[in-house]
């Protein structure tokens, strides 16, 4: 669990004011958009000539993320067991900090001195959960051998350029999630164990993912989508403001299946949708719980009710008892129903993630 | 954070005034240094460094260890500054201040990069074995001008330094103790200096040279030029303030070339002095150390 | 691998096809960022840079204890008459050939973010916001030579599109000598705005002058030169700076002239001169 640190300064009042309209059916979200709907995005990729892949996304809102993947040929530890020793490093930078890097193997973490970047606690947390959803498939290891003796080391730079407006795990995401479709790594001319030596020529180096010939990635890299539940509501991609007044706030890592190569199953896919497979799910601490609460009128002494001397014992009851149309933080965790809602939610055919995906599809995918 | 008391607005006022009529505090005239000090301590390497009140410490110290992976042919040199309490209140222990970091990365850049040291002949073994050459520098006493202190300090301290004397045979390297042989000097290629100009007045048009404390507390910008007496530049870093004119600069620079062949001859002329002291015992005579470039 | 520069001599090309005097493709834009007070991205050649300004604004909480993380124009911050500059500066990993680890606190971004600060504190008008921050943070994506000038431009540009007072442009430019300092020729040419390749094989400078005028805010030398050459290095630098002036302007310009056309800005007193061009 980590917390979300950017705390949107809402009164009380507005926060019950937003709570309930975020309870009704359909909810009313500030910015009117329907409980599933993305914000409007811009991305781009194949924008650093430097890097093996890199993409950029720009959120309406003015948030933007620039992500870079470098690769580099290691060696292979020995003694590994047959399992193969894939690096992959992720590096939150952000703001005005600096990158922080998690390492992905086993689980020796690096950098983890309290280093903050700018408002953006949980770097390393961030990054975690980007790691752990493009491992958990098993997928992306295999991609990274070369041979018995040799493996790519593959280094995601992720850059938060603008101040953090919202939770930045669904842009970090989908601009990661972009930056590695865009990501190729040059053609292997060695055979078998020998030292490996590569094509010069840019132009055959194949994709990380591989692609079908007009151009459609025939596997993805998994994304991770913010969700929320207030009361009932399920709500996609929250705001900051949004957060404030969640009951549980989720994050959920999907994958596609990749069990299907055929071209007969591109077709299927096509018209079925897509195969969603859950790869991992992560709660995030919603700032709703450290609001502070409303005083109904008829204990607030402003409105005539009786200055009590023993404030204590009815301060902790009116705590405990909702007063409609009053503030309170929501308490103790959240409805398992609720839970299997919000991940059903979000891996449904034609669901959000979905949604998502097709998006990031029509993005042009230059390298 | 501590930090260091500002002059008074009077105080500020007063000197500002002072120096637009062409008068320094302590009667210097604008391109006048402080009396420039310099001893030698009994060890060899150790230079004690006095620039009016400013006074900085300097120690040279060598040990044999593995080089650089990527560097398998070159020594290591390091020059580690450090400002404690005792120069200013406002300096802390084990938290770079901004003096700290560009102090260091002018010495870094001046001595260092300009390869004043020759970092090949501190190699030993390929790959194996080579000689640690590091400076550490302390200032004693803040009074303004550490650069240049810190600077001349360095570089005096290395040109005394001598190290044990080395040979290998069948891949079995022996360190002499100085009682077996004499210890040898360092591969020197060239000595620069820094000369740092204090820029004053709404356009930077009063520059000075060698300011004190009171004096940098209330310039607008700082020029630090580091040359050798031969003429070349080895570093020049004016970091930010005030634009100062570039023909200015170009005037600033030949007079600084001008101090630093000053300051040349003065470290020769101490070392030698030097020598010739340490040679009374009746030590060998061979010992003459002096590099001739 | 050394850089050929006999060949300099025959053509008088240099590595990338340029002439000596020539400037290196620049690119800039200005409010890249919906979010920020103000905000670029320059390129010159492949040096890319993206900066971010936010404010003048309260001083927040000084985060990070590390010494110097934001450093600061004057050395005082919340009582001081002037508006603190604090720049901090993040190198992506994947900005150079070889991807490195960003250090932090490393000295050499520690003295870029103090010449910055205290560069663009000469030029902005920062006693008219007493006790307040302006932070700059800048982004380098790619690195080819030129990276402290490069720095310095994207940072004029977001302070410009934040409207913070200033005196003028404070531009910068790269300029070097066509042999090293071993060669010990009087004919070395001066070069203008180094790539990388150059950076590393021949002597160079950094300058920064303040708009038009041939006052020198900044200049940075970090290789050894024959000091008889300092004068045509110069004379280049400051040379350069005034076409990179006249380049940023247009972009403030084109910038300012689309938005009036857009009607994003209303048509004011202020921007009359925009239509000047």
């Amino acid at each position: 669990m980590a917390s979300t640190t950017q705390h949107a300064l809402l009164s009380p009042a507005e926060l019950a004011y937003l709570h309930a309209s975020l309870s009704l059916t359909p909810p009313i979200r500030p910015d009117g958009r329907s409980a599933t709907q993305f914000r409007p995005l811009a991305a781009e990729t194949g924008i650093l000539p430097g890097t093996n892949g890199s993409a950029r996304i720009c959120f309406a809102d003015g948030t933007e993320a620039i992500v870079g993947v470098k690769a580099e040929v290691e060696r292979t530890r020995r003694g590994d067991g047959g399992r193969e020793d894939d690096g992959g490093e992720l590096g939150g930078g952000g703001g005005g900090g600096g990158g922080l890097g998690s390492r992905l193997e086993g689980d020796f973490v690096e950098g983890l001195e309290g280093d903050f970047v700018e408002g953006l606690e949980g770097t390393v947390f961030l990054g975690a959960m980007l790691a752990e959803a493009l491992l958990a498939s098993g997928e992306f290891a295999k991609k990274l051998w070369i041979n018995r003796r040799f493996h790519w080391k593959l280094y995601l730079d992720i850059l938060l350029i603008s101040p953090p407006l919202s939770y930045p795990l669904p842009l970090l995401s989908l601009t990661t999630h972009l930056a590695l479709l865009a990501t190729r790594l040059p053609r292997l001319k060695s055979e078998g164990d020998e030292d490996p030596f590569f094509d010069d020529d840019w132009a055959a180096a194949p994709y990380l993912y591989t692609r079908t010939k007009d151009g459609k990635a025939t596997s993805r890299p998994p994304v991770s989508l913010l969700v929320m539940a207030v009361g009932n509501n399920i709500i996609f991609d929250p705001s900051k403001e949004e957060l404030a007044v969640a009951d549980v706030a989720l994050a959920v890592s999907v994958g596609e299946e990749t069990t299907k190569t055929d071209e007969e199953v591109d077709e299927s896919s096509s018209s079925l949708g897509r195969n969603l497979r859950l790869l991992s799910v992560r709660t995030i601490d919603p700032p709703s719980r450290l609001t502070p609460p409303g005083v109904p009128n008829a204990t607030n002494s402003a409105y005539g009710a009786a200055a009590t001397t023993q404030k204590q014992p009815e301060a902790r009851a009116a705590e405990s008892e909702a007063v409609e149309g009053v503030w309170k933080a929501p308490r103790g965790g959240a409805k398992a129903l609720v839970m299997a809602a919000l991940v059903q939610k979000s891996l449904v055919r034609g669901g959000v993630a979905d949604e998502v995906l097709d998006a990031l599809d029509a993005v042009d995918l230059v390298a | 954070m501590p930090r260091e008391a500002e002059p008074s607005l009077n105080e500020k006022q007063f000197l500002l005034q002072a120096i637009q009529e062409n008068l320094r505090l302590d009667g210097r005239e604008p391109d006048q240094y402080r009396p420039l000090g310099l001893t030698f301590g009994d060890e060899h390497g150790v230079a004690d460094v006095t620039l009016g009140k400013t006074r900085v410490l300097a120690r040279a110290s060598a040990e044999v260890t593995v080089p650089y992976a990527d560097r398998p042919l070159d020594g290591v040199f390091t020059i580690a500054t450090e400002l404690s309490p005792m120069a200013s209140p406002a300096f802390e222990v084990n938290r770079p201040t901004e003096t700290e970091v560009l102090l260091s990365r002018l010495l870094e850049k001046t001595v260092r990069r300009s390869g004043a040291l020759d970092t090949e002949s501190l190699c030993l073994v390929a790959g194996q074995k080579c000689w640690s050459v590091r400076v550490d520098v302390h200032v004693l006493s803040h009074d303004g001008n550490l650069i240049d202190a810190s600077c001349f300090a360095v570089v005096a301290a290395l040109r005394h330094f001598r190290k044990p004397d080395t040979s290998i045979e069948g891949g079995v390297l022996t360190v002499y103790t100085p009682a077996e042989r004499e210890p040898v000097p360092l591969g020197w290629l060239h000595s620069p200096f820094c000369v740092t100009w204090s820029y004053f007045g709404d356009e930077g048009e009063t520059a000075l040279l060698d300011a004190t404390r009171a004096e940098e507390q209330v310039r607008v910008g700082s020029c630090t030029i580091s040359l050798n007496r031969h003429g070349e530049i080895c570093q020049i870093a004016k970091l930010g303030g005030t634009p100062v004119d570039a023909l200015m600069l170009l005037q600033c620079t030949s007079i600084a070339l001008a101090k630093v062949k000053e300051i040349s001859s003065l470290l020769d002329r101490k070392l030698d002095e030097d020598t010739k002291q340490r040679n009374k015992g009746g030590r060998a005579a061979e010992l003459t150390a002096e590099n001739d470039r | 691998m050394p850089l050929d520069t006999s060949a300099y001599g025959l053509a008088l090309l240099r590595v990338d096809g340029r002439r000596w005097n020539e400037l290196r493709r620049m690119h800039a834009q200005i409010r890249t960022q919906a979010a920020a007070d103000g905000s670029s991205y320059l390129e010159m050649g492949h040096t890319k840079v993206m900066c971010v300004v936010t404010g003048p604004s309260e001083p927040g909480p000084r985060r990070g204890g590390l010494g110097g993380t934001a450093s600061g124009g004057g050395a005082s911050s919340a009582q001081s008459k002037d508006a603190e500059v604090a720049v901090s500066i993040v190198v992506a990993g994947f900005s150079s050939v070889d991807r490195k680890r960003p250090g932090r606190g490393d000295k050499r971004i520690l003295e870029l973010q103090s010449t910055i600060s205290s560069a663009l504190a000469a030029s902005l008008h920062t006693h008219l916001f007493p006790h307040s921050t302006i932070s700059i943070s800048l982004h380098v994506l790619s690195q080819d030579g030129s990276l402290l000038a490069a720095l310095i431009n994207a940072a004029t540009l977001a302070c410009v599109d934040a409207g913070i007072p200033m005196t003028d442009y404070v531009v910068a430019c790269t300029a070097g000598s066509t042999s090293t300092y071993a060669a010990n020729d009087e004919a070395a040419d001066p070069l203008l705005d180094l790539n990388h390749q150059e950076e590393q094989e021949l002597p160079g400078l950094t300058v920064a002058t303040l708009g038009q005028t041939d006052r020198v805010a900044v200049l940075v030398c970090e290789s050894r030169v024959q000091v008889s050459r300092l004068e045509g290095m110069l004379a280049v630098g400051v040379d350069g700076c005034k076409q990179v002036r006249e380049i940023l302007d247009r972009v403030v310009r084109d910038k300012g002239h689309r938005m009036l056309l857009e009607g994003t800005v209303e048509r004011g007193a202020g921007l009359d001169d925009m239509e000047v061009d």
